[in-house]
């Protein structure tokens, strides 16, 4: 496009072919009309359905070309400006010096044509307001690459300790072999797929009278072929047998195509202000994470996993990751060795061999079966009133419960490691927070009626980024520790 | 060892109530909710659950928690209602089933809004909210100061902020 004119602030629009691509995109976004067409073409209204269809075409290819004519953006000398907006027209304007990164993404097609996707991500904003903020949906890639080296240059220009720019590719801080890419993909077995059909032949199988989940269904298909159906109810072991390796098979595959999809050429360099990670078999992304906006590093790994020196790491960081699930991977499978580099290329010191982990109290225990008592009370009861037969089998539920509980209770620790905060929770899902203390803004110290009884509290730290489901936390510390911790951490008493 | 915990330097100053007012306030704030859910139950058991075993359970149900949360559970909030602002922190205290004890540092908060209520309007309350960056306890609230007093704590933090950041 326009090169040398760029300090005048030249109009610029999308790439033509974003009315392709932009097209698919919107189209993508209607699954709800396709459910209602689908409901109308089944339910005999073929013609409504197909009209709605044809509706909904006209109106997608008319708002594409509506939203490309009425999108510009210009590059100034000191912000981007983005004009977006068919009826109330939005003005943006992002100075270089508040974008912390640039973001790029190439979905399958956009590739076949050499698009891009650009996000400018600013350090303002919360991750939920406005996430149209700042992207540009389709420019070429070369386009794309230049705005991504000129917001850092022109930034740099004002924080000269970042302008050190992009190091040429020499060696990656952190890549996956293959071998290394099929082993994480063995570990992300996954049963979702067949929960989806499951959810989905629930829903829809009365509809079509398809139901795999149910008995009646493999009752009628084998009874349609008598030698096999003689066969399945001679060996029923072997079936049994059969199934569970089918089922073993649906969840590594689906592991194996997730996997490799996400994952498959992943690379983590390191860049003048933070880590840079590329990614992706069919949808590449290039994605930068300054160290300024790393927030907390979790290394997340399994009874398995860790037996093996594996785990996964994570960066909370205050951007959201593209999937939306708040924390950046670093690397899907690391090793110890590989974690502590990564680490050390973003500038932190790496989690200390030994760690003096403190334990948490053994009310964490106790406290968690006395609050689950009353369903366990009432699922007794159920048992012996309904499944007699079964005598006392409802006993082991909470056996397994406190195991359960103990194991994982085994594992609780947290560490004060000079200025970082040091937290390790799971057994089967093991995480090892490191939370740096000038990151916490504010701590939560909790107590329920039933731990009250057992004179303990839990920690809840407000850190910025990740998800607002699962906080940070300490559970089950002595009331008086949890204070004294507290101040500690906060810098209240040395 | 006493019930405060140690924070900052010095004598900190003591954990403070919050308005009376407040408590009327949840009164009328419950009893607002109460009735509607109560009405709305009532329309639900005569629609759908008249000829069940249930039926006249889900209004009992409705009235009688509505009737707690208006008479006896405002008192206990309020009791548990404590804030503290000393030169480095804001500390909230509150919750009665479940105790929660939360400390902000003042130079990690973010903003600051006082909000009025058609409700705190009536009983001369204000609501305090501190906005931090972190998602979990992004936004911490004093409710039920009188408005006076949450203005002068807005600027008191204000001013931390600030100093902060020079």
């Amino acid at each position: 496009m326009n090169e040398g004119t760029r300090a005048v602030g030249e109009i610029e629009r999308l790439h033509p072919f974003f009315l392709l691509t932009g097209l698919g995109r919107g189209l993508k976004g209607l699954t709800g009309a396709y459910a209602l067409m689908a409901y109308l073409a089944v339910s005999g209204k073929l013609w409504l359905g197909l009209a709605m269809a044809a509706g909904l075409l006209v109106f997608s290819i008319v708002s594409v070309i509506i939203y490309w004519r009425r999108f510009e953006f210009r590059v100034g000398a000191d912000d981007i400006r983005i004009d977006s907006g068919v009826l109330s027209r939005t003005h943006r304007s992002i100075p270089f010096d508040r974008i912390q990164d640039v973001d790029i993404t190439q979905g399958p097609v956009a590739r076949i044509l050499g698009l891009a996707k650009v996000t400018f991500e600013t350090g303002g904003g919360s991750a939920q307001a406005g996430k149209e903020d700042g992207v540009i949906q389709a420019i070429s890639l070369e386009r794309a690459q230049e705005l991504r080296e000129l917001a850092r240059t022109r930034r740099s220009a004002t924080t000269p300790s970042a302008a050190s720019a992009e190091a040429a590719d020499a060696d990656a801080v952190y890549s996956m072999s293959v071998s290394r890419l099929l082993l994480a993909a063995l570990f992300n077995f996954s049963l979702a797929l067949l929960a989806g059909l499951f959810g989905l032949s629930q829903t829809v199988g009365d509809f079509l009278n398809f139901d795999p989940f149910s008995r009646s269904f493999w009752n009628s298909v084998l009874s349609a072929s008598g030698p096999f159906r003689d066969y399945v109810l001679a060996h029923r072991l072997v079936t049994g047998i059969a199934g569970a390796i089918v089922l073993v098979l649906v969840g590594l595959l689906t592991g194996l195509i997730r996997t490799i999809t996400r994952e498959y050429g992943f690379r983590l360099d390191r860049t003048g202000v933070g880590l840079r990670r590329r990614r992706g078999l069919f949808t590449r992304t290039d994605v930068t994470l300054p160290t300024k906006r790393a927030q907390a590093a979790i290394l997340v790994s399994g009874p398995v996993r860790e037996s093996l020196g594996y785990g996964e790491l994570k960066l909370q960081s205050l951007a959201r990751d593209e999937d939306k699930s708040g924390n950046h991977v670093l690397a899907p499978l690391a090793t110890g060795e590989e974690a502590s580099r990564i680490l050390t290329a973003l500038g932190w010191r790496e989690i200390p061999h030994p760690v003096g982990w403190q334990r948490v109290s053994k009310t964490f225990v106790w406290s968690f079966l006395l609050g689950a008592a009353p369903l366990l009370i009432v699922g007794a009861v159920a048992q012996v009133m309904f499944l007699p037969l079964l005598g006392f089998a409802w006993l082991t539920v909470p056996f397994a419960l406190w195991f359960a509980r103990r194991l994982e209770w085994r594992r609780i620790g947290y560490a004060l490691d000079s200025d970082r905060l040091l937290i390790r929770t799971g057994w089967w899902r093991r995480r090892t927070t490191v939370l740096p203390l000038s990151k916490i803004q504010s701590v939560d110290l909790r107590e329920s009626f039933i731990t009250r009884w057992f004179g303990t509290a839990s920690l809840q730290f407000g850190v910025a980024g990740g998800s607002s489901m699962t906080p940070h936390s300490i559970p089950a510390i002595p009331r008086e520790g949890a204070r004294q911790l507290r101040d500690r951490l906060l810098g209240l008493q040395p | 060892m006493e019930s405060g915990g140690q924070i900052g330097t010095g004598d900190p100053p003591p954990f403070q109530p919050v308005e009376p007012g407040y408590k009327t306030a949840l009164r009328l704030r419950s009893a607002i909710f109460w009735s509607i859910l109560a009405v709305a139950a009532m329309i639900l058991d005569r629609a759908v659950l008249a000829d069940t075993p249930l039926a006249g359970a889900l209004p009992m149900i409705a009235v009688v928690i509505g009737l707690a949360s208006v008479i006896f559970f405002p008192a206990k909030t309020y009791r548990r209602l404590r804030y503290r602002l000393t030169d480095r922190i804001l500390q909230v205290t509150r919750g009665w089933t479940f105790h929660t004890d939360t400390v902000v540092p003042l130079v990690r908060v973010q903003h600051l809004d006082v909000v009025r209520g058609p409700i705190d309007k009536m009983f001369g309350i204000a609501t305090l909210v501190v906005h931090t960056a972190g998602t979990h306890n992004s936004i911490v609230t004093v409710p039920g100061l009188a408005p006076d007093r949450a203005a002068e704590i807005r600027d008191i933090i204000r001013e931390q902020v600030r100093t902060d950041f020079e």
